[in-house]
């Protein structure tokens, strides 16, 4: 059961088994696993976890678990970057954030590819979460936090993804007939200057589809005094408009998260708390696994209801 | 005994072609021509700085003494339409024209609140012209169509905002781009160390397709834009035939060292013209549009990793 009683300072309640997933709960020898996305499978939820291995490049493992809390992760990764095909110039420097999102029963990863001309976003596909098959590489070069939508809307397959213009990482959507070639981009979410997201937004969490519309769990980004103690990342909450996503219909003005015990303030990235999904229960449940401190994974708990309504 | 020319482009010795003395309304500066072959004259889509910093596109006609006229009112400019408004409050800039089965395409780079974006129209006159849409996210810039299609698909060169490099996107639709790959980088230690961007229309040659390009090197008074080229594979672009180690045009000219943008030569446009040479229309220091002549061959030619130590 989670506790829904008011909590702290923040919105989402922090699993009182975190961090869930640490270095040390990997089979083997890496620096750091952090930013999971979770698919709920018949009798079990995975997760499929961002490990940064110890030469710096990072890939993907699959940890396994029974009560979408305690999870085992497999002996060996189960996505590495391409080191041949027409991939491997745009994952020399690793594979990044993937985020699951189920179309029809088709489970896609979109994730990020980081080569020497930058990051960019790649979307695969599996039918067994060990084994994926690369589809295309889907944005140009500057461009992360790609998420696509659950369901086609008006026809087209839609994502979300964070392109940079005039030195501002905003939100964006794009639209697609094939998942390959896209376009009809708009911009959704912007940095609001004086707010704890000033500096830069993301798209966080596949959105959820809720009779208010799409709800986005998103990562908004503070600059402190940069190369001094550098950003704050916190989680924050918008809705999007079903049939028009492109329209903010609200956006909070708190996060939801921010970093503040040890474990989101302590790491290779200190104060970071990064969604990269989420799970809803049949009953309500939120369970929202991040990344803290770019160093461990973690899980929030809440309720939909609770979020919509005490969020904004 | 001089030697008179160091480039491999000749300069017209009437250049500026167009400096904004030569336009008959107030503006701040005029850079960078697309240029088109059309009935039998070469018309420019230069871009103007008007007083106001916004940008726009003017067309230009030539007139019998070989220099050019613009237009007074914008061929286009920033289009209010809600589609493209907070896309294009900045202004819009640097057509580049394609001619692709029977239309004139035109790539140009809208700049709004959020940075560069890749924006195509077309026109079949040069009176009336069509939008059809932003094709970018931000922020790419120097975008420009194949002249034909790629293994049935159409193609488009630019430059993303990260990498500095240019890239190809491909597209069965000119609506929905995909397949992006990178085609050529910058090379540390050359002219071209740290910027590139395509500049004209590619020229389909026996070899491939001839792309110019510019490429800049940041020095402590700021980077100098040069313009050189390369050749293509026809069917697989991503494959370099042949890159000039040396530049074919570099800023020398008082027109092209002193402007908004000292030490700029930036090429957007390029045509065969009636006695089979190329010109290339290119900005000058952002403040003049400017033209050189030279041939297909002597550009070819110095496709190669020159042996030559200096």
């Amino acid at each position: 059961m989670i506790d829904t009683a008011v909590q702290g300072r923040d919105l989402l309640h922090r699993w009182e088994g975190n961090p869930a997933i640490t270095v040390e709960d990997l089979p083997f020898r890496a620096n750091t696993v952090f930013n999971g996305t979770p698919v709920v499978t018949e009798d079990a939820v995975y997760l499929l976890l961002r490990v940064e291995g110890q030469q710096g490049y990072s890939f993907f493992a699959l940890a396994r678990s029974s009560d979408g809390l305690h999870f085992a992760v497999d002996e060996t990764p189960v996505m590495l970057p391409a080191k041949e095909g027409r991939f491997a110039l745009y994952e020399e420097k690793g594979i990044e954030d993937p985020r699951i999102t189920i179309i029809d029963g088709i489970c896609y990863v979109m994730y990020t590819a980081v080569g020497s001309c930058g990051p960019r976003i790649a979307l695969a596909k599996t039918h067994d979460y060990v084994n994926y098959e690369r589809i295309a590489l889907v944005s140009e070069p500057g461009n992360k936090d790609g998420i696509l939508f659950p369901r086609k809307i008006n026809g087209r397959y839609a994502r979300l993804d964070r392109p940079i213009g005039l030195g501002k990482g905003s939100i964006w959507i794009s639209y697609s007939p094939d998942l390959v070639n896209w376009g009809d981009s708009e911009v959704v979410i912007t940095p609001r200057d004086g707010y704890w997201d000033d500096f830069r937004v993301g798209a966080s969490v596949t959105p959820i589809e809720t009779d208010e519309g799409w709800l986005e769990i998103y990562h908004g980004v503070r600059m402190t005094r940069p190369g001094r103690a550098g950003p704050i990342y916190r989680i924050g909450i918008a809705v999007l408009d079903l049939d028009d996503p492109s329209k903010v219909i609200r956006r909070s003005d708190q996060p939801i998260l921010s970093p503040r015990e040890d474990y989101e303030r302590i790491g290779d990235v200190g104060n970071v708390c990064f969604a990269c999904g989420a799970v809803v229960s049949d009953n309500g449940e939120v369970k929202i696994y991040y990344g803290a401190a770019d160093t461990s994974i973690c899980i929030a708990t809440c309720t939909l209801d609770q979020i919509l309504q005490d969020g904004f | 005994m001089k030697r008179r020319n160091q480039d491999i482009v000749y300069r017209w010795e009437d250049n500026p072609l167009i400096s904004i003395c030569d336009v008959g309304f107030k503006c701040s500066d005029i850079h960078n021509a697309g240029a088109v072959s059309f009935k039998d004259e070469i018309l420019l889509l230069v871009t103007i700085e008007h007083l106001s910093g916004r940008r726009c596109i003017h067309l230009a006609r030539p007139c019998a003494d070989g220099h050019y006229q613009v237009e007074h009112d914008p061929f286009l400019g920033p289009s209010t339409d809600s589609e493209y408004k907070q896309h294009e409050s900045h202004g819009v800039q640097d057509a580049r024209v394609t001619f692709l089965e029977g239309k004139y395409y035109i790539v140009y780079n809208s700049l709004g609140d959020h940075g560069f974006r890749l924006a195509l129209a077309s026109t079949e006159d040069f009176h009336s012209v069509e939008r059809m849409g932003l094709i970018s996210e931000p922020d790419t810039k120097a975008g420009v169509l194949f002249p034909s299609k790629i293994k049935g698909r159409y193609a488009r060169l630019e430059r993303p905002g990260c990498g500095s490099s240019i890239w190809i996107t491909y597209s069965d639709d000119l609506v929905y781009w995909g397949s992006s790959e990178l085609v050529i980088c910058p090379r540390e230690g050359f002219w071209d160390a740290n910027r590139i961007g395509v500049g004209p229309p590619p020229i389909g040659i026996d070899q491939g397709w001839l792309v110019l390009y510019y490429g800049a090197k940041d020095t402590s008074a700021g980077p100098i834009y040069r313009i050189g080229a390369v050749i293509l594979d026809r069917q697989e672009p991503t494959h370099v035939i042949g890159r000039t180690n040396i530049p074919i045009l570099s800023p020398r000219r008082n027109y092209e060292r002193i402007g908004d943008v000292p030490n700029v030569v930036f090429p957007t446009g390029a045509v065969i013209d009636s006695n089979g040479y190329l010109d290339i229309f290119y900005g000058a220091s952002d403040s003049c549009i400017c033209v050189g002549t030279t041939t297909l061959e002597e550009i070819i030619d110095n496709c190669v990793e020159s042996e030559q130590e200096y």
